[in-house]
């Protein structure tokens, strides 16, 4: 259990599958956060990325209305690269939310994957996840 | 492109965005800028929600609650992972 406060939310690719599908706890917590001033932060690769996986491209527009979609620029493309080599992961998608997540101590709401724990693992960031 | 308008600030207020615009080592006009811009962005992220909640189904005050608690936690540092939260 980690007991670091975190500044906002990032959304990974799971985040935007789970409230394209209707799930509602993901849309409770969206709200959530929007009430209390908080808009919820999505690397643009996980965008790309959940675009290409869903079908219900209307369904993330309407949750993307409420995020700030970070471009991908050339210095956080440089730490996500570096950090994909060393979990040896082609997982941009995931690697590029903790980078995200770590650059801007936020909590992470994705689907778990043993790439997010290696990944902060290796950053030495304390991943605190909502598991979609 | 930049737009000027003249606007009226409580002293107050006014005193904490200076403070808060020398913290943030940004001008005064662009802190002002940015939490406007926040501010729109909560505003379209709520109607958003409520389109989805058009075609769904108004999220439940128990929803409302339990969206609270997890991002409560959440902030707090504490992981949790998905549960379903009964639909009234």
């Amino acid at each position: 259990m980690s007991l670091a406060r975190r500044e906002g939310l990032v959304y990974g690719v799971g985040a935007l599958h789970a409230a394209a599908r209707g799930d509602r706890m993901m849309w409770a917590l969206h709200r959530a956060a929007l009430s209390n001033g908080i808009v919820p932060v999505i690397p643009a690769v996980a965008v790309a990325e959940a675009y290409r996986t869903e079908a219900r491209g209307d369904r993330i527009a309407e949750l993307l209305d409420g995020t700030e979609v970070e471009p991908f620029s050339s210095e956080a493309a440089r730490r996500s690269g570096e950090l994909a080599a060393r979990c040896d992961t082609t997982e941009l998608a995931t690697i590029a939310v903790i980078e995200l997540a770590d650059r801007r101590n936020c909590a992470v709401v994705a689907q778990r994957q043993a790439v997010l724990r290696n990944a902060a693992a290796l950053l030495g960031h304390e991943l605190v996840l909502y598991a979609v | 492109m930049v737009t000027k308008r003249s606007v009226s600030l409580v002293d107050e207020v006014a005193t904490a965005v200076e403070e808060a615009a020398k913290q943030d080592g940004v001008s005064f006009s662009a802190w002002l800028s940015n939490a406007a811009e926040k501010q729109l962005q909560v505003r379209q992220g709520l109607r958003g929600v409520a389109a989805w909640e058009g075609e769904t189904g108004s999220l439940s005050a128990e929803e409302l609650a339990a969206g609270e608690a997890l991002l409560a936690r959440l902030r707090s540092g504490v992981s949790g992972v998905a549960s379903r939260v009964r639909r009234r």
